[in-house]
Protein backbone atom coordinates (compact mmCIF):
# COMPACT_ATOMS: atom_id res chain seq x y z
CA UNK A 1 0.00 0.00 0.00
CA UNK A 2 1.47 3.58 -1.23
CA UNK A 3 1.70 5.73 2.11
CA UNK A 4 0.32 9.51 2.15
CA UNK A 5 2.83 11.97 1.29
CA UNK A 6 4.13 14.47 3.65
CA UNK A 7 1.45 17.24 3.82
CA UNK A 8 4.11 19.17 5.68
CA UNK A 9 6.89 19.52 3.13
CA UNK A 10 4.04 21.15 0.62
CA UNK A 11 4.77 24.67 0.17
CA UNK A 12 1.46 26.99 1.58
CA UNK A 13 -0.12 29.05 -1.86
CA UNK A 14 -0.52 32.00 0.39
CA UNK A 15 -3.39 34.90 -0.61
CA UNK A 16 -4.11 38.46 0.32
CA UNK A 17 -2.27 41.54 1.49
CA UNK A 18 -0.74 42.56 4.34
CA UNK A 19 -0.14 46.24 5.77
CA UNK A 20 3.38 47.12 4.37
CA UNK A 21 1.98 45.78 0.59
CA UNK A 22 -0.25 48.40 0.41
CA UNK A 23 1.07 52.40 -0.77
CA UNK A 24 -1.07 55.22 -0.94
CA UNK A 25 -2.98 55.50 -4.45
CA UNK A 26 -2.18 51.99 -5.35
CA UNK A 27 -4.72 50.50 -7.31
CA UNK A 28 -6.23 47.17 -7.47
CA UNK A 29 -8.09 45.27 -10.35
CA UNK A 30 -9.86 42.81 -8.70
CA UNK A 31 -10.16 39.44 -9.12
CA UNK A 32 -13.03 36.82 -11.30
CA UNK A 33 -15.91 39.64 -11.94
CA UNK A 34 -19.39 38.01 -11.29
CA UNK A 35 -22.47 37.92 -13.45
CA UNK A 36 -25.11 38.01 -11.54
CA UNK A 37 -28.35 35.67 -13.02
CA UNK A 38 -31.97 36.11 -11.68
CA UNK A 39 -31.30 33.39 -9.76
CA UNK A 40 -28.81 34.87 -7.93
CA UNK A 41 -30.69 38.36 -7.53
CA UNK A 42 -33.74 36.52 -6.05
CA UNK A 43 -31.69 33.84 -4.00
CA UNK A 44 -30.28 37.18 -2.50
CA UNK A 45 -32.98 38.82 -2.01
CA UNK A 46 -35.71 36.22 -0.60
CA UNK A 47 -32.71 34.84 1.90
CA UNK A 48 -31.62 38.63 3.03
CA UNK A 49 -35.67 39.33 3.87
CA UNK A 50 -35.27 42.22 1.08
CA UNK A 51 -38.96 41.71 0.38
CA UNK A 52 -39.16 44.79 -2.24
CA UNK A 53 -40.95 43.64 -5.45
CA UNK A 54 -38.72 45.49 -7.65
CA UNK A 55 -36.50 42.66 -6.27
CA UNK A 56 -38.58 39.86 -6.70
CA UNK A 57 -41.34 40.62 -9.23
CA UNK A 58 -40.15 40.77 -12.48
CA UNK A 59 -43.68 41.72 -13.81
CA UNK A 60 -44.06 44.59 -11.02
CA UNK A 61 -40.18 45.76 -11.75
CA UNK A 62 -41.92 45.84 -16.10
CA UNK A 63 -44.46 48.17 -14.63
CA UNK A 64 -41.92 50.69 -12.87
CA UNK A 65 -40.54 51.14 -16.20
CA UNK A 66 -37.71 48.40 -15.86
CA UNK A 67 -36.87 45.59 -18.63
CA UNK A 68 -36.59 42.90 -15.71
CA UNK A 69 -35.93 42.37 -12.40
CA UNK A 70 -33.88 44.88 -10.63
CA UNK A 71 -31.00 43.33 -8.55
CA UNK A 72 -31.01 44.14 -4.80
CA UNK A 73 -28.53 46.62 -4.75
CA UNK A 74 -27.00 45.10 -1.57
CA UNK A 75 -26.33 41.85 -3.54
CA UNK A 76 -24.60 44.12 -5.19
CA UNK A 77 -22.42 45.71 -3.47
CA UNK A 78 -21.82 42.79 -1.17
CA UNK A 79 -20.20 41.02 -4.35
CA UNK A 80 -18.55 44.31 -4.94
CA UNK A 81 -16.94 43.93 -1.65
CA UNK A 82 -16.63 39.97 -1.66
CA UNK A 83 -14.15 40.00 -4.77
CA UNK A 84 -12.26 42.90 -3.58
CA UNK A 85 -11.75 40.48 -0.29
CA UNK A 86 -8.58 38.92 -1.37
CA UNK A 87 -6.71 42.19 -2.22
CA UNK A 88 -8.05 44.20 0.44
CA UNK A 89 -8.95 42.30 3.78
CA UNK A 90 -8.35 38.62 3.32
CA UNK A 91 -5.94 38.17 5.96
CA UNK A 92 -6.42 39.36 9.68
CA UNK A 93 -8.82 42.54 10.08
CA UNK A 94 -12.38 43.42 11.02
CA UNK A 95 -14.11 46.07 9.11
CA UNK A 96 -14.21 49.57 10.39
CA UNK A 97 -16.26 51.29 8.39
CA UNK A 98 -18.06 51.46 5.46
CA UNK A 99 -19.23 55.02 3.68
CA UNK A 100 -20.36 56.86 1.13
CA UNK A 101 -22.23 54.03 -0.68
CA UNK A 102 -23.85 55.50 -3.63
CA UNK A 103 -25.72 53.03 -5.77
CA UNK A 104 -25.30 55.24 -9.45
CA UNK A 105 -27.18 52.89 -11.66
CA UNK A 106 -29.65 49.56 -11.61
CA UNK A 107 -28.11 46.18 -12.16
CA UNK A 108 -30.28 43.73 -14.07
CA UNK A 109 -29.99 39.78 -14.23
CA UNK A 110 -27.06 39.06 -16.82
CA UNK A 111 -25.12 42.06 -16.33
CA UNK A 112 -21.85 41.26 -14.78
CA UNK A 113 -19.79 43.11 -12.00
CA UNK A 114 -15.95 44.22 -12.39
CA UNK A 115 -14.37 46.04 -9.29
CA UNK A 116 -11.02 48.32 -9.01
CA UNK A 117 -9.99 50.02 -5.47
CA UNK A 118 -7.60 52.49 -4.25
CA UNK A 119 -5.48 52.91 -1.24
CA UNK A 120 -6.64 56.36 -0.09
CA UNK A 121 -5.76 56.60 3.50
CA UNK A 122 -3.05 53.86 5.67
CA UNK A 123 -1.91 54.91 9.12
CA UNK A 124 -0.48 52.73 11.86
CA UNK A 125 -2.74 51.98 14.86
CA UNK A 126 -1.96 53.34 18.26
CA UNK A 127 -3.84 50.88 20.38
CA UNK A 128 -2.14 47.57 18.34
CA UNK A 129 0.85 48.27 16.87
CA UNK A 130 0.61 44.47 14.93
CA UNK A 131 -1.64 46.19 12.56
CA UNK A 132 -2.31 48.93 10.28
CA UNK A 133 -5.71 51.25 9.19
CA UNK A 134 -6.22 51.32 5.43
CA UNK A 135 -9.01 53.24 3.66
CA UNK A 136 -10.14 52.12 0.01
CA UNK A 137 -12.16 53.97 -2.72
CA UNK A 138 -13.38 50.80 -4.35
CA UNK A 139 -15.91 51.39 -7.65
CA UNK A 140 -18.22 49.03 -9.37
CA UNK A 141 -18.81 48.83 -12.98
CA UNK A 142 -21.12 46.63 -15.55
CA UNK A 143 -20.01 44.96 -18.77
CA UNK A 144 -20.75 48.41 -20.92
CA UNK A 145 -18.21 50.24 -18.51
CA UNK A 146 -21.53 52.33 -16.41
CA UNK A 147 -20.54 53.12 -12.86
CA UNK A 148 -23.25 50.61 -10.62
CA UNK A 149 -21.80 51.05 -7.28
CA UNK A 150 -19.24 53.41 -5.27
CA UNK A 151 -17.86 53.49 -1.68
CA UNK A 152 -15.48 53.64 0.70
CA UNK A 153 -14.51 50.94 3.15
CA UNK A 154 -12.30 50.89 6.34
CA UNK A 155 -10.53 47.61 7.84
CA UNK A 156 -7.62 46.98 10.48
CA UNK A 157 -4.83 45.36 8.07
CA UNK A 158 -2.37 42.92 9.61
CA UNK A 159 1.00 43.46 9.55
CA UNK A 160 3.75 41.03 8.29
CA UNK A 161 4.98 38.91 11.03
CA UNK A 162 1.25 38.66 12.81
CA UNK A 163 -0.32 35.39 12.23
CA UNK A 164 -3.18 36.27 11.12
CA UNK B 1 -54.19 44.12 -8.24
CA UNK B 2 -52.50 46.79 -5.02
CA UNK B 3 -48.77 44.52 -4.52
CA UNK B 4 -47.87 46.69 -2.03
CA UNK B 5 -49.24 48.15 1.27
CA UNK B 6 -51.13 51.43 1.44
CA UNK B 7 -49.06 52.58 4.68
CA UNK B 8 -45.79 52.93 3.44
CA UNK B 9 -45.63 55.79 1.23
CA UNK B 10 -43.41 58.94 1.51
CA UNK B 11 -46.18 60.78 3.18
CA UNK B 12 -46.17 57.86 5.76
CA UNK B 13 -42.92 58.56 7.25
CA UNK B 14 -42.18 62.06 9.30
CA UNK B 15 -38.87 63.26 10.22
CA UNK B 16 -38.10 62.08 14.23
CA UNK B 17 -40.55 58.85 13.67
CA UNK B 18 -39.22 55.82 15.27
CA UNK B 19 -39.88 52.31 14.38
CA UNK B 20 -39.80 48.79 15.47
CA UNK B 21 -39.89 46.67 12.61
CA UNK B 22 -42.48 43.70 13.13
CA UNK B 23 -40.03 40.59 12.91
CA UNK B 24 -36.50 39.27 13.85
CA UNK B 25 -34.80 36.78 12.40
CA UNK B 26 -32.14 34.18 13.55
CA UNK B 27 -29.31 34.18 11.21
CA UNK B 28 -28.05 30.63 10.91
CA UNK B 29 -25.12 29.29 9.40
CA UNK B 30 -27.46 28.62 5.83
CA UNK B 31 -27.86 31.83 5.45
CA UNK B 32 -24.52 33.62 6.10
CA UNK B 33 -22.62 30.29 4.44
CA UNK B 34 -24.63 30.67 1.11
CA UNK B 35 -24.66 34.04 0.43
CA UNK B 36 -21.39 34.97 2.03
CA UNK B 37 -20.15 32.31 -0.74
CA UNK B 38 -22.49 33.36 -3.30
CA UNK B 39 -20.80 37.16 -3.08
CA UNK B 40 -17.43 35.26 -3.32
CA UNK B 41 -15.80 37.01 0.27
CA UNK B 42 -12.91 34.75 0.59
CA UNK B 43 -12.11 35.47 4.51
CA UNK B 44 -11.51 32.48 6.37
CA UNK B 45 -12.94 33.93 9.11
CA UNK B 46 -16.29 33.59 7.71
CA UNK B 47 -15.74 29.73 5.94
CA UNK B 48 -13.38 27.89 8.23
CA UNK B 49 -14.37 26.79 12.03
CA UNK B 50 -11.35 24.87 12.40
CA UNK B 51 -9.34 28.09 11.85
CA UNK B 52 -11.75 30.08 13.96
CA UNK B 53 -12.11 28.08 16.63
CA UNK B 54 -8.22 28.49 17.93
CA UNK B 55 -9.14 32.76 17.92
CA UNK B 56 -9.88 34.48 20.47
CA UNK B 57 -13.62 34.50 18.06
CA UNK B 58 -14.06 31.10 18.89
CA UNK B 59 -16.25 30.14 16.13
CA UNK B 60 -16.72 31.07 12.28
CA UNK B 61 -17.97 35.40 11.73
CA UNK B 62 -21.29 36.41 9.97
CA UNK B 63 -20.12 38.88 7.45
CA UNK B 64 -21.12 42.32 8.13
CA UNK B 65 -22.69 42.76 4.63
CA UNK B 66 -24.70 39.64 5.49
CA UNK B 67 -25.57 41.17 8.58
CA UNK B 68 -26.26 44.46 7.11
CA UNK B 69 -28.64 43.31 4.07
CA UNK B 70 -30.60 40.72 7.08
CA UNK B 71 -30.94 44.14 9.09
CA UNK B 72 -32.34 46.25 6.35
CA UNK B 73 -34.25 43.37 5.25
CA UNK B 74 -36.20 43.11 8.15
CA UNK B 75 -37.08 46.67 7.78
CA UNK B 76 -37.10 46.94 3.72
CA UNK B 77 -41.40 45.88 3.69
CA UNK B 78 -41.93 49.13 6.21
CA UNK B 79 -38.69 51.01 4.31
CA UNK B 80 -38.50 50.20 0.44
CA UNK B 81 -41.85 48.20 0.00
CA UNK B 82 -42.92 51.26 -2.46
CA UNK B 83 -39.43 52.18 -3.47
CA UNK B 84 -38.82 53.80 -7.22
CA UNK B 85 -34.77 53.11 -5.98
CA UNK B 86 -32.54 52.39 -3.22
CA UNK B 87 -30.01 55.49 -3.46
CA UNK B 88 -26.96 54.74 -1.20
CA UNK B 89 -25.69 53.92 2.79
CA UNK B 90 -23.42 55.45 4.63
CA UNK B 91 -21.79 55.58 8.26
CA UNK B 92 -21.85 51.34 7.96
CA UNK B 93 -20.76 50.22 11.69
CA UNK B 94 -20.27 47.11 12.86
CA UNK B 95 -20.62 47.25 16.52
CA UNK B 96 -20.20 43.63 17.68
CA UNK B 97 -19.63 40.49 16.05
CA UNK B 98 -22.34 38.07 14.87
CA UNK B 99 -22.15 34.07 15.05
CA UNK B 100 -24.24 31.73 13.67
CA UNK B 101 -27.35 31.50 15.54
CA UNK B 102 -27.64 35.31 16.58
CA UNK B 103 -30.90 36.92 16.36
CA UNK B 104 -31.35 39.91 14.72
CA UNK B 105 -34.15 42.56 15.73
CA UNK B 106 -34.45 46.25 13.28
CA UNK B 107 -34.94 49.21 14.46
CA UNK B 108 -35.23 52.50 12.05
CA UNK B 109 -35.29 56.27 12.89
CA UNK B 110 -36.38 58.58 10.00
CA UNK B 111 -33.74 61.02 9.84
CA UNK B 112 -34.55 63.24 7.06
CA UNK B 113 -37.43 63.99 4.33
CA UNK B 114 -36.59 65.71 0.94
CA UNK B 115 -39.39 66.34 -1.55
CA UNK B 116 -38.52 65.73 -5.14
CA UNK B 117 -40.20 66.80 -8.51
CA UNK B 118 -39.18 63.86 -10.20
CA UNK B 119 -42.00 60.66 -10.55
CA UNK B 120 -43.80 62.09 -7.63
CA UNK B 121 -41.32 60.86 -5.46
CA UNK B 122 -39.56 61.87 -1.95
CA UNK B 123 -35.91 61.13 -0.88
CA UNK B 124 -36.18 59.90 2.91
CA UNK B 125 -32.91 59.42 4.77
CA UNK B 126 -33.37 56.13 7.74
CA UNK B 127 -31.00 55.35 10.36
CA UNK B 128 -30.74 51.60 10.73
CA UNK B 129 -30.09 49.44 13.77
CA UNK B 130 -29.61 45.96 14.36
CA UNK B 131 -29.62 44.72 18.08
CA UNK B 132 -29.02 40.43 18.74
CA UNK B 133 -30.51 38.99 21.43
CA UNK B 134 -28.83 39.92 24.19
CA UNK B 135 -29.47 43.73 23.72
CA UNK B 136 -26.01 44.52 21.80
CA UNK B 137 -26.13 47.08 18.58
CA UNK B 138 -24.40 45.03 16.27
CA UNK B 139 -24.53 47.37 13.97
CA UNK B 140 -25.58 50.37 12.28
CA UNK B 141 -26.00 52.74 9.51
CA UNK B 142 -28.09 55.04 7.56
CA UNK B 143 -29.52 54.12 4.00
CA UNK B 144 -31.23 56.63 1.52
CA UNK B 145 -34.77 55.85 -0.28
CA UNK B 146 -36.63 57.40 -3.30
CA UNK B 147 -40.07 56.53 -2.24
CA UNK B 148 -43.26 56.81 -4.18
CA UNK B 149 -45.62 59.34 -3.03
CA UNK B 150 -49.22 57.85 -2.44
CA UNK B 151 -51.12 58.02 -6.07
CA UNK B 152 -54.17 59.64 -6.58
CA UNK B 153 -56.50 56.18 -6.49
CA UNK B 154 -55.17 55.17 -3.98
Amino acid sequence: MLSNPDFSTFKPWRRGNRYEDFELGQVFDHHWGRTLTAGDATLFASVALRYCPLYLNAEYAKSEGHDDLVVDPLLVLATAIGLSVEDLSEIGGPFLGVNEVEFEAPFYPGDTLTCTSEVVDMRESDSRPDTGIVTWRTTGIKQDGQVVVRYSRTNLVAKKGRRS
Amino acid sequence: MNLTSNNTYFEDFEVGMRIKHARGTTIDEVENQMLTKLVMNTASGHWNEHVMKDTPFGSRLVFGFITASMVIGLATQDTAENAVKELGLDKIRFKKPVFHGDTVYAYTEVLSMESTPERDAGIIAFKHWGVNQKDDVVFEGERRVLLKKRPAER
